[in-house]
């Protein structure tokens, strides 16, 4: 990446940032606001399990099970106190923290496991949480639960859930940003790298693991909540959607692991041509068109598209 | 002072290390020498905390090393440079020095630290930029000393730092490892190498299936005649 002074750097972002705040207020229609909130939602998560995934190089399959959790805790906090509008978006905050809490509880045994192993376990985590939601009758079980939505006009409330994601989405962003100029990420990467030197280099494996995973599962969780006040339907083939898991390792790997930019540039780019080709082209050739880019992609730049970047940068990695 | 008494590792039922007990006082360089399957990595391994050791002691400056994770045995100044180098491939030159300062305390001194290492590795300064995995054998066992320096260890655990290294070079690299010794670092050095390491070294320990067998000052060990027969071939 080229490296910008700090402050012209957190000028352009601003003004990114303001521009697509304003966004969903100048009339737009519906369809495209909810697009970006599509994209912030996916930016957000793949940039959250960078964190774990990219960063420290463990592959978690299971992310979708914190957008879940997060998604009913959302849930359950509004039909258990009956919050206002306001109060539900922000309900968004303790279901964020709820996720954590699942993956530290889940973190302290599975990231003990390494490679193929850690990728199946949290994999097997996330069919348990859809099923064990599935059965349990005070979440709605197999029906689902309704939320009541906002009583506004639908432009409006899309635009309000619209500011809220872009938030999350900028605040999980601004969160890699430190992590990938931090101690903290210089240990995840010595970690990805070979954890056992990283221990003899005084890099303290577990605990940063640790971290790492309940912060990637922090926002996940956040999403999840605005999420499921955006749909007002939330039933666990929605939410625990295992596509949604896969995806979000796709997107980020797509774009490049253990990089800022790459989660959110595979993030962009993969939602608006999964967009784009199922407006488009026929579904049957939708899919097998969207196939051959990830084949292509991992045949020609293993690493992601960042690795396109720096090639021709002549940089190296990082 | 390192002391190691009567440590005993298993793995299993095989008794890697039995009733092993060695010293490293303060400022010495002393070399732990032995064949293939030993267990002199063993020995490194546990002192380093990433295997348990079944049994026995071992203190670093009076504070027991029994029972800490790998991170803490490298906060209490004892730093393992593994056997073949093991860099961040991935990573440059730089980023793999930084990394040997990830300790708060040597974090502090990382410019420092950076300028006394490219004093002893000149040639590292030239390849700061590249990545570690692209470096030659040698080059890449002056970065694997030169990140464990960067901790401002106590004591180094050196792991057969010449292996896979032309003759040439590994001459070159046992210098470097006695040039660190007369700047006041203390060492333990494992190596096959018998006659460079108890060249350099001051005192001397031969582990055999496990056990210390021989041991003494350096010079006699190369004049002992078990020595000279089993691994000097005279």
């Amino acid at each position: 990446m080229p490296s910008w002074p700090r402050s012209s750097l957190f000028a352009g972002a601003m003004i990114v940032l303001l521009a697509l705040a304003i966004f969903p207020w100048l009339g737009a229609p519906v369809y495209f606001v909810s697009l970006l909130f599509t994209v912030f939602m996916y930016v957000c998560l793949a940039t959250s399990w960078n964190l774990i995934g990219g960063y420290a190089g463990y592959l978690s399959f299971g992310h979708v099970a914190f957008f879940g959790i997060g998604a009913y805790t959302t849930a359950l906090l509004v039909k258990g106190f009956h919050l206002s509008a306001l109060e539900t978006i922000l309900s968004s905050v303790p279901a964020g923290f709820v996720a954590m809490l699942v993956a530290l509880l889940v973190g302290y045994p599975c990231l003990r496991l390494r490679g193929p192993y850690f990728a199946v376990v949290t994999l097997c985590f996330a069919f348990v949480m859809d099923l064990l939601i599935k059965n349990l009758n005070f979440l709605g079980g197999p029906e689902g639960l309704w939320l009541k939505s906002m009583d506004l006009p639908i432009q409006t409330v899309r635009a309000i859930l619209f500011e809220a994601m872009l938030g999350v989405t900028a605040l999980s962003i601004a969160v890699a940003y430190w992590t990938d100029r931090s101690k903290f990420g210089a240990g995840l990467r010595a970690i990805r790298e070979d954890e056992e030197v990283a221990q003899t280099m005084a890099i303290n494996a577990p605990k940063l693991k640790m971290q790492a995973f309940a912060l990637s599962a922090f926002f996940p969780g956040m999403a999840g909540g605005i999420y499921a006040y955006y749909l007002t339907y939330i039933h666990t083939d929605v939410v625990f959607d295992m596509m949604i898991s896969i995806l979000i390792v796709l997107m980020a790997l797509f774009g490049g692991g253990g990089t800022l930019l790459g989660p959110i540039i595979g993030a962009v780019l993969l939602t608006l041509i999964n967009e784009g080709l199922s407006t488009f082209v026929k579904a049957e050739l939708a899919r097998i068109i969207y196939g051959s880019l990830f084949v292509g992609v991992i045949i020609f730049l293993p690493n992601g598209i960042m690795e396109f970047f720096r090639r021709t940068q002549g940089e190296s990695p990082h | 002072m390192l002391v190691v008494e009567d440590l005993e590792v298993r793995y299993q039922e095989l008794r890697a290390l039995q009733g092993v007990s060695l010293r490293v006082a303060e400022g010495d360089l002393v070399a732990l020498i032995g064949s293939n399957g030993a267990g002199k990595t063993t020995m490194l391994n546990a002192i380093s905390g990433l295997i348990p050791a079944a049994s026995g002691r071992i203190s670093w400056r009076g504070n027991s090393l029994v029972g800490l994770s790998p991170d803490r045995v490298c906060m209490a100044g004892v730093v393992q440079v593994p056997e073949g180098r093991k860099l961040f491939p991935k990573m440059t030159v730089e980023e793999n020095l930084e990394m040997g300062a990830y300790l708060p305390a040597a974090r502090k001194h990382l410019a420092e630290s950076r300028k006394a290492v490219f004093e002893i590795f000149p040639l590292l300064a030239e390849r700061e930029k590249q990545l570690a995995g692209s470096l030659s054998g040698g080059e890449q066992q002056m970065v694997a000393l030169a990140r464990a320096i960067m901790a401002k260890p106590g004591l180094l655990l050196l792991d057969e730092p010449s292996l896979g290294l032309a003759p040439v070079i590994a001459a070159e690299i046992f210098q470097v490892i006695e040039g660190l010794n007369r700047k006041g670092i203390t060492a333990l050095l494992i190596s096959q190498e018998v006659l460079h390491s108890l060249n350099i070294a001051k005192y001397g320990y031969v582990l055999e299936n496990g056990k210390i067998t021989i041991h003494g000052k350096a010079g006699q060990l190369l004049d002992d005649q078990r020595i000279k027969e089993s691994y000097l071939g005279l």
